[in-house]
Order: C-alpha cells, then structure tokens, then sequence
C-alpha cells in the first residue's frame, strides 16, 4: 500500500496505485461473474410506478420511490410533450402561487418544507405547441425541484427518467400507503402504451 | 469537602480493633470537652431527638464526632457531664430516645440504615462501617490504585439541620455560651463528618490513599419519606435556600413560636436506604479495524426487531474484547463509517472501543491474544491491526483529524460504452478536482439538503482484462465525499461524475475503502 502524503498529491500519481499484491488481489473481480449489461442505480435502490393520464390524458408521470420512502417525481416516456415536434424547448417552475425553485428546505426534520397535494402544480414544461402542468402524484413536502432544468430543458428529452427528473416529494408513510395502489408497474405501463 | 474549614480527628488511629488505652484516650478528652456544653440546650436538642454524634457536630466537639466509641457510651458521657435525666421517668424509654432515629441526620452518623436488601443495619461506629464498605468494594474490584469517596444525601438532613439551628438561634440568642461559642459557619455538616469519619479508616483496609481518583465509591443515601439531593434540584422551595453542607440559615425561615417549630422538623420513623456503588472512568482499546465482508455493518443495526446484515463490526470486536476487561459495557467509536456493502481493506480504519467500569486492567500479552482471537475467528469477516490500551488522547486523537483527513477507494464500475485509451488519461489528469455533491437522495431522509463541495484528489483508471466496459477506478477523496454518487451522478445532483466525464452513463458495481489516511492508532 503505496502511503500518500500531502506532497505526493500534487505530483502525478504514482505509477501502482495498489501495490500489495494480496490486497490486489481482492480488489479485482471475476470478468466471468461480470453481467453484461448491470442494473442501474436506479433500479437497484428504487421502486418504479407510474401514473398514467394522471388527470387528463396522456400525462403520464413515473415515481420512483427509495426504500427510505422519498418519491422522485417525472416525467414518463409515454408523456404527450414528447410527441410535441422539438419536444421540450422549455420549463417553467412558476406555477402562479408560488415558483416551486425558489423553496430552500432546512434542516433534518425539513420543517418548513411546503406540503403539496396529488394534484398540486409542479411546473409548467413547453414545447413548440403547447405547455404541460407537471403535478406531484403523492401527497407529501416538496424537498426539491430539479431547477437545472430552467437553463437545460432538453435534459427531459435526452434523459427523462434519471437527470430530467422534476421534483422529490416526502410522503408521510400512512400517505403513501394510501396511493400507491392508484398506480401501475413498468410491465403493465408498457403494455399500456404498446413500448 | 470543606477541608480547609475542619481540622482532621484528635485521634489518628483508625485501627477497627483500637486498643483499650486508645479508647480510654479518647474517652479522657471527650470529658473534658464536654464539660463546657450548656446542660439545657443539650437536653432540648436530645428531646428534639437529635443524635449524640449531632449534638457532637453542632458543638463542633470533634473528639465526639470521630471516636470510635459507640453511643450508648457516647451517651453516658454526655449525660454525666450535663446531668442530663433520663427524658421520662422510664429507663426503658431512655434506651429507646438513644436508638431512635436522630431528627437531624436521618441515622446517618448513627451508622443505622436499610441496605440494599433492605436488611436493618447498625454499626457502633466509623470504623466497623468503614469495614463492611471495604468488604464491599474489595468483593467486586481487586485492583485499586486509590478511590475517591463520594457520599450522596437526602435534602432534608439539611433542611432539619436548619430548623433545628434556626430554634436554637431563637431559643438562646442571649446566653453567653451562644455567642461566644456558637458559631453557624464552622458547623460541619453531615456528608463532610460522614466523609472524615471513614476515609482514614478505608485507606488502612483498602492499602491506598485517598485522592482525587477514577475510582469512586459513592455511597447513596436515600429516605422514602424525602426526595434524594438530585431530585430536588431546580424545584424552588419556598422562603428556603438552604446552603448545602453546613446548614446555613436564611433569615426568612419563618419560625414563629414553639408549635410552628415542630410542626416544621420533619422526624422520620424509619432510617436511610444506603446503596453502595462503585464506578472507574473508562478504559480505551483501540487500532485498527479491516471488514471483509459485504454483508456486515459498522455498529449493530437493527430495524424492527430484525438485524440488518449478518453481524456488525462493533459487536465482533466488542464482544470479544469486554470479557477480558470483566467490565460492564462497550461503546464504538470509529474515524468515518463505511456502508453494509463496503470493504474496508488496506491499513484499515481507526477504532476506539470504550469499556465502561472495567474491573481489570488488560496486559501488553492479553492484548496480543486478543488480536489474535479476533482475526482467527471462523467467519472471517472482521481483521484488527495494532491492538493497544489507549489514554482518553486516544479519543481525541481521533476526532481531531476525521474531518480532515482523505480516504482512498477501488471502485468497480461499468460505463454504456467501451473504453478508450483517451478516457484514461482524461481521467488521470484531473488533480483535486471539484466536485459539488447534493445531499443523496439515500440519505436525504435523515440529513439536511445541502451542497457539497468536495475534492477528488486524484483518479485512476485500471482497466480489467477481458472486459471493455468494466474498470476499477482507483480514487483519494477528501473526507466526506459520498463516492457511489460521484460514479452514478445521483440523478444529475452530483457535478461532475464520472459520467458526465466520460460522457456516458456509469454504474458502480462494488466498492472498497483501501487506506484512511489517517497517522493514528496504527503503532
């Protein structure tokens, strides 16, 4: 185990990063145990449902859930702004009461975190045509919105379903329990929408 | 301990078994000490039912307080020296006014109190009580290097020590013994008399001084009728402040006449329950830990009833640990954590582990043992290095330099695409690189949303033969860094990942903390 000090950080790093063998040795896997293709983070840590033509239709919304209980809201592949010509050209986070990317949530308990309603806005999301209302799905606190899409709307269009994500919403577990049976899976969502 | 204020006993012999000339001694001085207390003011106080030993601390005799002499003698010195009668005509009675339970020290200074299992205990004096503490203590730790003692009273010896006096100031304010020889202030108070009368005779049955010291022997004393010392604290009580220890007294206490005065002192019938504890600062362990395993937590983690994991780094050490130093518990302490399904391999990470109350000290060889045991148990999940006994500088040691100092991983991870050459070298041309990491969404649930700025020092790429899109990626972060989310990026909320880098979607397989840099715990 090669020791790095604090002069050795700045020069180019040393040519065996790991040079006990033994140690070496337990770091490399077996190539044949590898599979080809790995599941993502996202599957691996979270549950996904979907919301099909939630509230009108072809506004279908994904929600991907952690076992810790937060819900990342977005939007789904089957979304009518993605069949828009140019897709989504913009997003906007003002929603009339209030711009949901101007919340700071604080703190552990997230105490001042604003408690939203299934069909409350999220944000608006444009195309060339017309403009979409994103809603929250779950009740629960707003913890964020992904506000990097202001300045990068098209990150819906490339990757909807991981960097395009539009808002992470804390559900109460009794709140949850409640709702989660309005939803769908990834199979009986993609039957629905004949992918 | 008021020790500047009271002068150490006339006699310093503490023998348990004194022998007929010293007792003689002290009987002799006794006498002649007493033969100037006023006869009347005696008689009330033992009307009052106060103890002789009391009566011995209010007059600040200290031949009385601390002669080993029992009371029924103390009594009859008394009593020929103030022509004190028997209180009623019945010499049965008079027997029962002497064992009775003093007013003012609840029994205390009479050696009488229930013990633990509530068996009636009384001793004749310090010496045969100081023995049955002794027996007690030398049961359960056999080596003691010196003790502090600690003694712990209920608030209404107090309390009625100042009624008492407040009556008294009353009562005889004008006589000539009062002012000349009464005197509030240099009045020794009960925990203090209790304190002075048994330490010189522990240190002779225990063969060590007394001193400020880690071991304590505390001796609690608590009356069912009365709340203990602790419990009163912060409730206000009226007109009464009273000082502890030596009985001062607030001029508002209101005592009108006699009647009021009675009613005030509050007489209990039965004595104090004395429990006997002892306690010694804790003992530090520590080194360094290796996890070998995927599927083993750092501390015990269990989530309704069921563990997390199949077993935990603190208990595997602990466990194994706590027998040797025949103590009480064990708490983890550890420079960082890692996840369930993280190694920790290389030099391995900085431990402490804290036994409380331990009641032998381990050797040097004991130690080695216990290095060796741990990394020979059967499962194998768990490795120590540089096994040593610790000072509390160990503790510190650790917290000081967590925050600062880098760790370094080998991460196994997949890119969506083959990797090139020119990946290499952008990747290892990155120094202490940037990174602003939003608190994950894992732990977003029990931490606060933040950005984080962190620093990846440098990065190396290692390919994998046989494999095109699969590499480990050697990394030294600064402390903090959360590494699963530089790799997948977290949604896009960690800028830059290794994606965003690379230009492609990453996935972490497994991951391995390979050195803490950290210059501790590792001789």
């Amino acid at each position: 185990m090669t020791t790095q000090t604090a002069a050795d950080d700045h020069e180019s790093q040393p040519p065996i990063v790991v040079d006990d063998e033994e140690l070496h040795k337990l770091l490399l896997p077996n190539v044949n145990d590898l599979p080809i293709s790995p599941p993502s983070a996202m599957e691996s840590n979270f549950v996904t449902y979907f919301a099909p033509d939630f509230m009108k239709p072809e506004l279908d919304q994904y929600i991907y859930r952690h076992a810790n209980g937060l819900c990342v809201i977005g939007l789904a592949a089957g979304h009518v702004a993605f069949k828009d010509e140019g897709g989504v050209t913009a997003v906007d986070f003002n929603v009339g009461k209030s711009n949901r990317s101007e919340i700071k949530v604080t703190g552990k308990r997230k105490r001042n975190a604003q408690q939203f309603e299934p069909n409350t806005a999220l944000c608006k999301v444009c195309t060339n045509n017309a403009f979409y209302i994103v809603r929250c799905c779950v009740k629960g606190s707003l913890l964020e919105v992904n506000e990097r899409l202001i300045k990068q709307p098209e990150l819906l269009n490339s990757s909807a379903d991981r960097e395009g994500y539009i808002a992470i919403i804390m559900p109460k577990p009794a709140d949850w329990q409640k709702i989660k049976d309005s939803f769908i899976t990834f199979d009986e969502y993609k039957k629905l929408r004949h992918f | 301990m008021a020790d500047d204020d009271v002068t150490t006993p006339a006699v310093d012999d503490r023998n348990p078994a004194a022998s007929g000339d010293a007792v003689t001694e002290e009987k002799k001085l006794l006498e002649y000490a007493v033969q100037e207390l006023p006869a009347h003011a005696v008689k009330e106080l033992i009307s009052h039912e106060v103890c002789v030993r009391c009566i011995f601390r209010l007059f600040i005799i200290h031949e009385g307080i601390y002669a080993l002499i029992s009371p029924t003698i103390l009594y009859s010195i008394i009593e020929k020296a103030t022509e004190v009668e028997a209180v009623t005509t019945n010499s049965s009675q008079k027997s029962e006014v002497k064992s009775s339970i003093c007013s003012i020290c609840l029994g205390v200074m009479q050696f009488i109190y229930r013990d633990q299992t509530d068996i009636l205990v009384e001793k004749d004096h310090a010496a045969d009580f100081a023995m049955l503490v002794a027996e007690s203590v030398k049961e359960k730790y056999h080596e003691i290097a010196s003790f502090t003692l600690e003694v712990s009273l209920p608030t209404l010896i107090t309390e009625n020590e100042s009624v008492i006096l407040s009556h008294m100031k009353k009562k005889y304010a004008s006589e000539v013994w009062f002012q000349e020889k009464f005197s509030f202030e240099h009045i020794i108070s009960v925990k203090d008399a209790l304190k002075l009368s048994i330490t010189p005779s522990l240190e002779t049955l225990l063969g060590v001084k007394s001193s400020v010291s880690d071991f304590r022997i505390r001796l609690t004393y608590e009356h069912v009728d009365a709340p203990s010392a602790e419990n009163r604290m912060g409730k206000n009580q009226c007109n009464k402040r009273i000082k502890s220890g030596n009985g001062f007294v607030n001029e508002t206490v209101q005592s009108g006449d006699v009647s009021d005065f009675n009613f005030q002192l509050k007489k209990v019938g039965q004595p104090c329950h004395m429990i006997l504890t002892c306690s010694t600062a804790p003992v530090y362990i520590g080194g360094r830990y290796l996890k070998l395993s995927r599927n083993v937590s750092q501390t015990r983690w269990i989530i309704d009833d069921e563990r997390k994991g199949e077993a935990s780094v603190e208990e595997l050490i602990g466990e194994n640990i706590l027998p040797m130093c025949n103590g009480d518990g064990y708490k983890f302490h550890a420079a960082g954590r890692e996840d369930i399904d993280v190694r920790m391999l290389g030099s391995g990470r900085p431990f402490l582990i804290e036994i409380q109350n331990a009641r032998h000290l381990p050797s040097e060889a004991s130690i080695k043992e216990m290095e060796k045991k741990i990394n020979s148990l059967e499962s194998n999940l768990v490795r120590v290095k540089h096994l040593k006994i610790w000072g509390s500088q160990g503790w510190s040691l650790m917290r000081e330099g967590e925050a600062e100092k880098q760790k370094q991983y080998a991460a196994l991870v997949w890119i969506s695409r083959s990797i090139k050459d020119d990946d290499l070298e952008a990747v290892s041309s990155l120094k202490d690189l940037k990174v602003l990491q939003r608190t994950p969404v894992r732990v977003l649930h029990r931490r606060s949303p933040l950005d984080r700025e962190k620093i990846i020092h440098w990065m190396k790429i290692e390919k994998i033969a046989g494999s095109s899109q699969y590499f480990l990626l050697h990394l030294c972060t600064q402390a903090g860094t959360y590494i699963k989310e530089f790799v997948h990026g977290d949604l896009g909320r960690t800028q830059p990942s290794i994606g965003s880098i690379l230009g492609c979607r990453t996935e972490i397989l497994q991951l391995d903390v390979t050195d803490v840099k950290m210059d501790i715990l590792n001789e």
